[in-house]
């Protein structure tokens, strides 16, 4: 809002120039408020790189977990080839290892779906915060054509 | 959305702007083809460099893999020691964009350019997600040696038309550009 109040107007000062040159005072410190936009472009900026840092964490968590799963999936193969050798005795654990041997292609498929997915969000969060990086840098360059704009606008008054 | 032509200037821009920028001595030998897309499949490297350049109407992406074989290690990195590929690239890769994007602003008033980011490459795979408008990948050759592939990938919720190619002259004859 304007401020409308003309009562600090110096003796002899036309009203409305006196009206004007406080609306434009005004002007100049919400455009001087909105150069604080940065800041904000700044923090989003820190944002995306904690975001994406923390998925490469995870993606980091996601390979060890697909290296275990591979190793268990050997691991139930050899079980059920030992069982088998073992005979009638071990027939109870030929049936566990190939339920280990399940869980464990599971697990691994779902890894490597968790993988794809870190992959797309990674490439997601980063184009829309290059989008509002960039965004950003079009509105400061606005600001400060509006800026200069205003203080064209008081010298003149001058 | 923007036409055939329209897409055929952006990457004719992209052409003029490649040649220029990616090579290190204006005499070396520079070759630019379109990849298809199961060449595509192939990841030149492990990383990715993208630089979004937006405008009120688009934004376009553009996405850097340099090959990390030692050829083109060599290429960018020669005489620059304590400098990696990565570093080395990524600036190469700024100019780069930042000459498309004067290119650009020759036509659209309001424009500017991200800062790079890099991705592991098998982001790559996943473009399609930001359902772009354009999409199209370069593969560069410089002295039948190093390897570069750009990709563009255009996204505008309404019509954008690139215009054919600007007056170079009077782009630089402006100097170089605020925003970038």
């Amino acid at each position: 809002m304007l401020p409308r109040d003309v009562t600090n107007m110096q003796p002899g000062m036309d009203p409305d120039n006196a009206s004007l040159e406080a609306k434009t005072a005004a002007l100049a410190e919400e455009v001087a408020e909105l150069k604080h936009l940065a800041e904000s472009f700044e923090r989003w900026h820190q944002d995306m790189i904690r975001l994406t840092t923390s998925n490469r964490h995870l993606h980091r968590k996601g390979e060890d977990l697909l290296a275990v799963a591979r190793n268990l999936i050997m691991v139930s193969l050899n079980a059920a080839i030992e069982a088998a050798r073992a005979g009638e005795s071990a027939r109870g654990f030929v049936v566990v290892a190939a339920e280990v041997r399940s869980l464990a292609l599971k697990a691994q498929e779902l890894v490597s779906e968790l993988s794809v997915g870190l992959h797309k969000s990674n490439l997601l969060t980063a184009a829309t915060f290059q989008d509002i990086q960039a965004g950003g840098k079009l509105m400061m360059a606005a600001v400060s054509g509006l800026g200069s704009s205003v203080n064209r606008l008081r010298s003149n008054e001058d | 959305m923007s036409s055939d032509q329209a897409n055929r200037n952006l990457a004719e821009a992209l052409r003029r702007v490649a040649l220029t920028t990616l090579v290190r001595n204006a005499s070396d030998d520079c070759t630019i083809v379109e990849a298809s897309r199961s060449a595509q499949e192939e990841l030149l490297g492990s990383r990715l460099l993208v630089i979004t350049i937006s405008s009120f109407t688009f934004r376009l992406l553009t996405i850097f893999q340099v090959s990390e074989a030692q050829p083109t290690r060599e290429y960018y990195t020669s005489g620059l020691t304590a400098r990696s590929l990565d570093e080395a690239f990524a600036e190469i890769a700024n100019m780069c964009c930042g000459a498309l994007g004067r290119e650009l602003s020759a036509q659209f008033k309001h424009l500017a350019m991200s800062i790079p980011y890099g991705l592991e490459s098998q982001c790559a795979r996943f473009l399609d997600e930001l359902q772009p408008r354009f999409r199209a990948s370069y593969d560069v050759t410089i002295n039948n040696a190093a390897r570069v592939r750009i990709t563009l990938c255009l996204c505008c919720n309404r019509p954008v038309e690139f215009a054919a190619a600007r007056l170079a002259e009077e782009d630089h004859a402006r100097g170089e550009l605020e925003l970038f």
